[in-house]
């Protein structure tokens, strides 16, 4: 087991190598340059001036092995267009961002892995057509537009709910001020990822519904929600594991769209400034922490099986 | 019967402001907080690299300068300077700062905050300091009392209290004169920066909203407000319907596409400001096609400029004689050669200089086709108004190769780097005649003088401007300055843009003149009790 953890986190540090190497060439062979040095006015004088203040003026694998050396020892250098650490930049939006993700990957998992089960307990019946019709639905309403929508429903029409941002000014330590400007945020996030988990839930729990230990326990006379619980669930846990997993990476770039639509203020935001203003070490920094998070939930999701399914081992 | 006249004014100007102060004093709500937007996390410092369109107005508001534009016609007014006067035949100014101003911390402003901004920060070559192009004629700045400072310059500079009003706050040396790069300083540009107006920061929240509270040492007394917040909000659109909504008090650059809208509410108010500004086309002067003087004029009477003010801006603009807007009063002149839309008089000015029309409709002299690589860059409306100019100069028969080019590589490759034959774009200046910056042959190649233009004449009488130091000897130098650009057309002119901004109706005291000057006297602004 240690020998398998080892083995995968080195081989998750080679795909973060290649992730930077990648993104740092892209980024900095792209035409253009970072907006706070190519500003209209400024004169070439001004801009040398700025590009030897930044280590611009070197050449690109110089700065690769530069940044590299900084990132080894959690240095991903300072921001050019912002003047900040970029792990700080990191560290403000990253908060925002989890507490966005997390409760869209709740929702999302929750109402999938229910509306999942009341479609497979009633297959081709109605609540399994009404359950069909809301995930096509979720699948195909492109984010933006149903957050848009939701905007002017719940927040200009009916005034429920705030429009954007994270909390209302001046109320920053107010807990249900912050539930409330995540409600409509985390809500269409969730709902364009819920289909995946229904549809998973629907399909595994149909499976173990017609294998024989399930119509062994029916017969011995388990009661119904028992026979759902430790013999259909249980086993059906599994490929709805592994969508979570995969709807968790899907989350991080979802966010980004989301924070834009809802002026929210997380990592996604930071991301859409970073390559508009062409800050080359944010746009590293987002990306390493986008391919660390990405690493990371694949090897927790694969840890998982063995703790859902004994059978699974790693080794 | 002008004595008269001026003792009328007078009295009326007298009644006005007794009436103006009656109003604040009855009709201000004191409790009120004004709502603006911005569209990226501000950088809380003027002269940090960078430090552009989303700080410009905020840092206005915190970071005070030596000299401010007056609301009625935008010559330099007291501010943190409280007068000052050329010596040396115009190679020295010496200015008396204004006594009683203390910093946000409680610590007091002198000459030394004075000579650190300029000395240490915007004459230090490595720092790159935001706009320190405009200040290259400052050799030096002498303190010689705690209230009094000499700024000593390499050549005679007679706009210097102008440009001293355009984005150049003064920094405190005892916050920031110890700090490695003093425009880096993270807890200053992204935090709490100790400043001198009448507002000061209270809370920076990244990515949300920067908020401001009176600042109760402010030298002119209390400001009317309870405070101000600066919410970031990247989308114009986002920002025109929360003002829509009530959420915002002032929204600045509106397109002309936004106007109709928000006037509709009932609630805002959509005010025509000016800005010594003016979209062009560069023709580049290194190209000898380009040279000839007939060339540029019949490239200009080709262009319908009316109406593309009306197909891009709605209207909301002006044909352009030359650089210098008609905002600038005294300085302005008007009565220069224009050019009308005649394609029957460009195309026989073509004719006259040898381009006759080839066999597939585009000019030709001498084996040369009157052909251009034209690149414009993804920027507000440069890309559809390039291509209006296409089909003008199609018409005559002048061919334009465009390309349209992301921003950021568009300046590196086309403003900076020259590799261009015509391009369209705009240049936004400090309300001065002094234009030398983008018409000097010092600038050509290297500096803002982006059509490399260069004319002995023209550098002559920009310095005469530059030496002058009184007004009536300025306006004659930068008249004749006018005459010289229209006739010579180192730019082609297109249009002065009307700069759009929307307030609310209840917020007074906020001058109508440019958005700059607006928020340079923020001290002023109050709003009106409902």
């Amino acid at each position: 087991m240690t020998q398998y953890l080892v083995r995968r986190l080195g081989q998750g540090l080679v795909v973060l190598f290649l992730v930077s190497l990648l993104t740092f060439f892209l980024i900095n062979l792209a035409p253009g340059g970072p907006s706070s040095l190519v500003d209209i006015s400024t004169t070439v004088a001004e801009r040398n001036a700025r590009y030897a203040l930044y280590g611009l003026d070197r050449p690109v694998h110089e700065r690769y092995v530069a940044w590299l050396g900084g990132a080894v020892t959690g240095d991903l250098g300072t921001s050019i267009n912002q003047g900040l650490p970029v792990s700080r930049l990191l560290m403000q939006r990253l908060g925002a961002t989890v507490v966005l993700a997390l409760t869209a990957l709740v929702l999302a998992a929750g109402f999938g892995v229910l509306l999942g089960i009341v479609a497979a307990m009633n297959p081709n019946r109605w609540p399994d057509h009404v359950v069909s019709t809301v995930a096509t639905l979720g699948m195909s309403v492109p984010n933006f537009w149903l957050g848009i929508i939701a905007i002017i429903v719940f927040a200009v029409e009916l005034r429920w709910l705030p429009a954007s941002g994270i909390v209302s000014i001046g109320r920053g330590a107010d807990l249900i001020d912050r539930l409330r400007h995540l409600v409509l945020p985390a809500s269409v996030l969730a709902f364009g990822l819920m289909p995946n988990v229904v549809r998973v839930t629907r399909s595994a729990v149909l499976e173990t519904k017609a294998t024989d230990y399930v119509r062994t326990a029916r017969s011995k006379g388990l009661p119904d929600g028992k026979v759902m619980r430790k013999h259909m669930l249980r086993n059906a846990l599994v490929p709805i594991t592994a969508m979570i997993g995969l709807i968790t990476t899907v989350l991080f770039s979802g966010s980004v769209v989301i924070e834009s639509v809802f002026g929210y203020a997380g990592i996604g935001r930071l991301a859409i400034e970073a390559a508009n203003g062409r800050d080359y070490p944010v746009i590293l920094g987002v990306t390493m922490l986008a391919g660390t998070v990405v690493v990371v939930v694949n090897l927790v999701v694969d840890m998982l099986y063995a703790v859902i399914d004994p059978r699974i081992r790693h080794g | 019967m002008k004595v008269r006249g001026t003792l009328f004014r007078a009295l009326v100007a007298l009644l006005f402001a007794l009436g103006a102060a009656v109003a604040t004093a009855q009709d201000a709500d004191t409790s009120a907080v004004l709502n603006l937007a911005t569209n990226a996390d501000p950088t809380l410092n003027p002269w940090t690299p960078g430090a552009v369109i989303e700080s410009n107005l905020i840092n206005t508001i915190l970071f005070e300068q030596l000299t401010r534009y007056s609301p009625e016609d935008l010559t330099p007014s007291p501010m943190l300077a409280t007068s000052w006067q050329a010596e040396e035949g115009g190679l020295a100014w010496v200015f008396e700062l204004r006594q009683g101003v203390v910093w946000s911390d409680g610590d007091p402003f002198d000459a030394a905050d004075v000579a650190f901004t300029f000395n240490d920060v915007v004459l230090n070559p490595d720092l790159g300091a935001q706009s320190a192009s405009q200040f290259s004629a400052i050799d030096r700045v002498e303190v010689i009392d705690d209230h009094t400072v000499r700024f000593v310059l390499n050549e005679p500079f007679s706009a210097l209290p102008y440009y001293l009003a355009s984005f150049a706050g003064i920094i405190p040396v005892h916050v920031l004169g110890e700090a490695e790069n003093p425009l880096q300083v993270a807890s200053f540009n992204k935090g709490i920066p100790v400043t001198t107006g009448p507002y000061k920061v209270a809370e920076f929240v990244p990515g949300s909203f920067v908020r401001l509270v009176p600042n109760e040492l402010y030298w002119a007394g209390e400001p009317k407000l309870a405070g101000m917040v600066f919410r970031i909000i990247p989308d114009l659109n986002t920002q025109v319907a929360e003002a829509m909504a009530g959420q915002l008090d002032v929204v600045t650059r509106l397109s002309p596409q936004n106007v109709r809208g928000i006037e509709s509410t009932g609630a805002l108010e959509v005010l025509r400001q000016s800005q010594n500004l003016f979209f062009f086309v560069a023709p580049n002067h290194d190209d000898e096609r380009l040279a000839d003087v007939r060339v540029r004029q019949a490239m200009t009477m080709a262009i319908d400029r009316e109406a593309m003010i009306q197909a891009i801006l709605d209207g909301y603009g002006e044909v352009a004689s030359g650089p210098v807007a008609p905002m600038l009063g005294a300085l302005f002149n008007g009565d220069v050669r224009q050019y009308p839309y005649d394609p029957e008089a460009a195309a026989a000015l073509l004719d006259e200089a040898g381009w006759t029309v080839g066999p597939d409709g585009v000019r030709q002299k001498d084996g040369q086709r009157l052909s251009f690589y034209m690149p414009t860059g993804q920027f507000g409306d440069l890309v559809p108004a390039t291509l209006l100019v296409q089909q003008y100069w199609q018409d005559v028969g002048i061919e334009t190769d465009v390309q349209v080019m992301e921003w950021n590589a568009y300046i590196q490759d086309v403003v900076l780097g020259r590799n261009y034959e015509v391009t369209l774009a705009w240049w936004s200046m400090p309300p001065t005649a002094d234009v030398a910056p983008y018409f000097s042959c010092d600038a050509a190649q290297t500096g803002n003088n982006i059509p490399n233009y260069c004319n002995e004449d023209l550098d002559r009488i920009m310095d005469e401007g530059r030496a002058a130091l009184t007004l009536e000897e300025q306006a004659d130098a930068y008249g004749r300055m006018q005459e010289l650009l229209a006739e010579e057309l180192a730019y082609i002119y297109l249009w002065w843009p009307d700069i759009l901004t929307a307030k609310s109706v209840r917020l007074q005291g906020f001058p109508e003149i440019t958005a700059n000057a607006a928020f340079q006297h923020s001290f002023d602004w109050y709003v009106t009790a409902r």
